[in-house]
């Protein structure tokens, strides 16, 4: 025990060793928003008859991001034998301003296809634009009706964005889900 | 043996560990240099025997660790050692070419105790063994896994390893993420000792398992049931020690290396460990270790799993200068691992997702691959630790840790960014740190008329925060702990008492971001909580061959952030805390009263065994359960989940037995039955693991001295899993998925050790799921989307080294 003197200083050592363990105040630190984290809040899909009228909207809408207040869907009541021009509009309303995604999926559009396939009622839809590749896109499109669902039924329109870099073949096969929207329709 | 009579403790390798083993140890033992009281002259003496061949082993060394004093045996294997005082002795008796073995022994009156050694696989390894490593409360249950029964888990996961364990699953995502369920409590009840130091990750959501490299344990611990005095409030299911090899503390160099491959995945894995002590300062030890590990597509049967692979790499250092009144030791360790996600839960609309969840298998598999695509997470996990302890003269002995611990997790979702700006920063949706300080000070008080005991102070620091940019899910949140804890034991001829009380101050702030409408905001939030908790608990020697143990705790435990504040969407599942579950107030701290009573049969020659009941009983029991109709995103549907509070009743029994049919034949079973009860809603609780079963047979095959095979055994093991029937009613409406029909899996292992020159091989082999069964857990999140692995044959080796001038142990 000759060494006491360095084992009173060591003993003093650990019983200041909790206090060493200082705590940097990171409190200050707030959440930021997250610019760079994309989302698409609002799907619109608006048709106009090419015979003139009003403009009808299917829209998925959910501005609080996932879970939350579920996302509002609204869907369509088309008239029988009619032909739409159709345009698809996509934002990020979680920034400030609102991002147009469209805008960015047709600057990529060599990257994305849209699909849109309906069920259990009568209507086609057709994409009426190209990417640079002279492939299909999907955010010009042409729906056309026909017969009226009957009484009481009410069938789906699936919108599907596929996000597909570099792989983009005109199908639907390669690539990512980066959209995929279901809105009640129906013709009447 | 494939598992271990809970309380015995291991062969004391030692040296620093003590700093360690003070960590995670009770204080019954210990340092109890009380000055000879008058009726010390109790004798305790019997043989010491070679356990294979049971002859006798004269001139083997036997050391009482408390007194020093020491004897050798006679030539017919006989001790004595007299002049005992009453009370709680570690013997360790050692000779050359066999392992040295330390066993408690309470001397009440002279005693006769025998000891059975096994030859050690590196003979003449020249270590000088002392000192103890002491894991667990007495009174509770305990099992361990020692160095031989981890030999055959190696290559592993730590939750995997820990199923070993009789009542003991694993709450499991995959094939490469198994997080420990005690008696069916898991997350945020069950507290990880790595190393000494709580293990503090991002444990949110049953994907993410313990961030441990099983590598670095030699010895696995696990108390069922709560410890919660001892290890903080919340650890009120149970405790996880990981603890490592003591520091070498005989002078010269060993390594050790590992490696591990695995056919169904291709899993390969490899770990080295050099260590060693100098000569000239031998107060001074330094080890160090790394494991890499990887794995490509896992195969169930008939098929592979997309994107199943997963890889590791880890590595540890440690330095330790001991002298018998004072040690230290710094510690660091970081692991890394990076695991894929099955791509089958991201599905479209509620249809896809309803098909999803039918399917017999996955609509995409794949073929053998070890690439690892999106969706994947990376994990980092690093640890620093300062341990030291000084003994205060006569009066006992302080000890404190230290640690800082950083925990950073990325998850990457399964779609790139659209902008392709943005997708070539390839950037994480998710992207955690949590950094955690932890500081313990003890002090152990010397034996005092029976008592043993000790004070300690306990602090945590911790915050977590998710990079700019990144989604959240967890919150910003500051935590501060202070607890301040007393336990004490009370020895008197065949009883031992325990008791100890424990008070926590608990101090949470929060920070979350709000898109209330769409309009970002933060929501501040402060919630302090003084949590108490007790325990008191007894050990009854009712013979040399049965052990009874009571326990009985009464804690109190604050929700945790993830409990309360997790929101949104990671590895395509939703998960919504309690919180913020409409209609919920702020989550209510649970109130648990556990009680567990444990018979063991030990120290037979034929049959041993032991019993475990227990019931648990938790006021506000916080549990997650699926949310039916599933959320929904503009990609489609989630698996989602949210959390809820009930009162809830947890009973079951864990019943285990050896016997040993023959002279090499063991016989082994073992079964956990848990039954957990809401009893607000008077039905059974969701996520219970199911009853299962495990019988072996293991024959050891004879060592003849000049055999190039030695240690060869064989074993048969058939497990059996049973249908999950107690579900909450209207099962249907409340899962996505009934539970899977029950199993049964038959595996076999084979091992020896060669000497190759002076070398000893340890090889061995092991098959599961030799069968190729087709089956789901229950308590698997992939089993509504897939099966598990398929058959698997496991290649081990083990190789220990050493380097230093062979010197027997004296």
């Amino acid at each position: 025990m000759k060494n006491l003197l360095f084992r009173s200083a060591f003993l003093a050592m650990l019983a200041a060793a909790p206090v060493f363990s200082s705590c940097s105040d990171d409190n200050d630190d707030t959440p930021t928003p997250d610019d760079d984290n994309e989302q698409i809040t609002t799907l619109r899909y608006e048709l106009t008859p090419t015979t003139g009228g009003a403009t009808l909207t299917a829209q998925y809408r959910d501005v609080d991001g996932d879970g939350g207040a579920a996302p509002l869907i609204s869907g369509l009541t088309l008239a029988p034998n009619t032909t739409y021009t159709g345009k698809l509009v996509l934002l990020d309303e979680t920034k400030n301003p609102a991002e147009d995604i469209s805008a960015e999926v047709k600057e990529e559009a060599d990257e994305h296809l849209f699909l849109f396939e309906a069920a259990g009622t009568n209507v086609t839809v057709t994409r009426t634009d190209k990417d640079k590749n002279n492939l299909e896109v999907g955010l010009d499109t042409r729906l056309q009706t026909a017969a009226a669902n009957a009484t009481g039924t009410t069938g789906t329109l699936k919108i599907t964005l596929r996000h597909q870099p570099g792989t983009k073949n005109g199908t639907a096969t390669p690539g990512d889900t980066d959209v995929e929207v279901t809105f009640p329709t129906v013709v009447r | 043996m494939f598992f271990r009579a809970p309380g015995r403790s291991r062969g004391g390798l030692a040296g620093l560990a003590l700093a360690v083993g003070l960590l995670c140890a009770l204080p019954r033992l210990l340092w109890a240099q009380a000055p000879a009281p008058a009726n010390c002259a109790l004798l305790l003496s019997g043989r010491v025997l070679d356990h294979e061949s049971r002859t006798a082993l004269a001139g083997a060394t036997v050391v009482v660790l408390e007194t020093r004093q020491a004897t050798q045996t006679e030539p017919d294997g006989h001790y004595h050692l007299d002049n005992l005082c009453p009370g709680t002795y570690h013997v360790q008796v050692s000779f050359v070419g066999f392992a040295p073995e330390t066993n408690e022994v309470r001397l009440t009156a002279a005693a006769y105790r025998d000891f059975r050694l096994h030859p050690d696989a590196v003979a003449l390894k020249g270590a000088v063994v002392s000192g103890q490593r002491v894991a667990a409360p007495a009174t509770q249950a305990t099992a361990t896994l020692s160095e031989k029964d981890l030999q055959q888990t190696r290559g592993k996961t730590l939750g995997e390893a820990l199923q070993k364990v009789n009542g003991v699953t694993a709450l499991q995502t995959g094939p490469g993420i198994f997080k420990p369920m005690i008696h069916g409590l898991h997350s945020n009840r069950v507290t990880i000792l790595n190393n000494g130091v709580r293990q503090e990750g991002q444990q949110w959501g049953p994907e993410h398992g313990p961030e441990i490299d099983p590598f670095l344990a030699s010895q696995l611990t696990v108390v069922k049931g709560a410890a919660s005095v001892r290890y903080g409030s919340d650890a009120v299911g149970g405790v996880v020690l990981v603890q490592p090899r003591p520091l070498r503390d005989s002078a010269g160099t060993g390594a050790e290396l590992n490696l591990v491959g695995m056919s169904n995945n291709g899993l390969g894995a490899a770990s080295g460990m050099v260590e060693g002590n100098l000569r000239r300062l031998p107060a001074l030890s330094w080890r160090a270790q790394g494991t890499v590990r990887k794995a490509g597509t896992m195969r169930a049967p008939g098929y592979y799993l997309n994107n199943s692979g997963f890889e590791e790499g880890n590595f540890s250092g440690a330095v330790g200068w001991r002298k018998s009144t004072y040690g230290a030791e710094v510690f660091y360790s970081q692991f890394n691992t990076r695991i894929g996600i099955l791509p089958a839960a991201h599905v479209g609309n509620q249809q896809d997702f309803l098909l999803a969840v039918s399917r017999d298998r996955p609509l995409e598999t794949t073929g053998f691959t070890y690439d690892i695509e999106r969706a994947y997470q990376q994990v980092r996990h690093e640890v620093l630790k300062f341990t030291g302890f000084v003994k205060t003269g006569n009066a006992g002995r302080l000890s404190t840790t230290v640690a800082q611990q950083v925990d950073a997790r990325d998850e990457y979702d399964k779609y790139r960014p659209r902008n392709d700006n943005r997708a070539a920063l390839d950037r994480p949706a998710l992207s955690y740190t949590n950094r955690t300080s932890t500081a313990e000070l003890l002090w152990e008080h010397r034996a005092w008329r029976g008592f043993t005991g000790s004070v300690g102070l306990a602090g945590t620091y911790q915050f977590n925060r998710y990079a700019d940019g990144s989604r959240q899910f967890i919150p910003f949140y500051t935590n501060y702990v202070g607890g301040l804890f007393w336990l004490e034991q009370w020895q008197q001829g065949r009883w031992l008492l325990e008791g100890g009380l424990r008070l926590d101050r608990r101090d949470l702030q929060v920070k979350r971001a709000t898109r209330e409408g769409g309009v970002f905001g933060v929501e501040e939030s402060r919630f302090q909580y003084t949590t108490p908790a007790a325990s008191l608990g007894a050990v009854y020697d009712a013979s040399t061959h049965l052990t009874l143990r009571l326990a009985s705790g009464l804690t109190r435990r604050a929700p945790a952030p993830n409990e309360r504040f997790s929101d949104g969407v990671h590895n395509a599942q939703y998960e919504l805390g309690y919180d913020l579950v409409p209609g919920n107030g702020p989550a209510r701290p649970e109130t648990a009263l556990n009680l567990g009573l444990t018979a063991t049969l030990h120290d037979n020659p034929r049959l041993n065994g032991e019993l475990t009941v227990y019931q648990t009983r938790i006021r506000d029991f916080l549990y997650q359960s699926p949310i039916l109709p599933p959320v929904v995103n503009i990609r489609g549907v989630l698996a989602s989940w949210q959390f809820q509070q009930t009162d809830a009743t947890l009973r079951g029994l864990d019943v285990s037995g050896s016997y040993q049919l023959a002279q090499r034949w063991l016989l082994a079973g073992k079964a956990a039955v848990v039954r957990g009860r809401d009893t607000r809603q008077d039905e059974w609780l969701i996520f219970m693991p199911a009853d299962r079963a495990e019988l072996s047979v293991r024959y050891e095959a004879a060592n003849r001295p000049d055999g190039h095979l030695q240690n060869s055994y064989v074993q048969v093991l058939g497990t059996g899993v049973a249908r999950q029937t107690r579900v909450p009613r209207n099962y249907a409406e409340r899962d996505y998925r009934l539970p899977p029909a029950g199993y049964g899996l038959l595996g076999l292992e084979a091992g020896t050790t060669v000497h190759w020159g002076r070398l000893p091989l340890e090889l061995s082999v092991a098959g599961a799921n030799l069968l190729n069964q087709r089956y789901r857990d229950y308590l698997n999140r992939y089993r509504y989307f897939a099966d598990e692995m398929g058959r698997n044959l496991t290649l081990r080796l083990r190789v220990p080294l050493e380097f230093s001038h062979a010197k027997s142990t004296p």
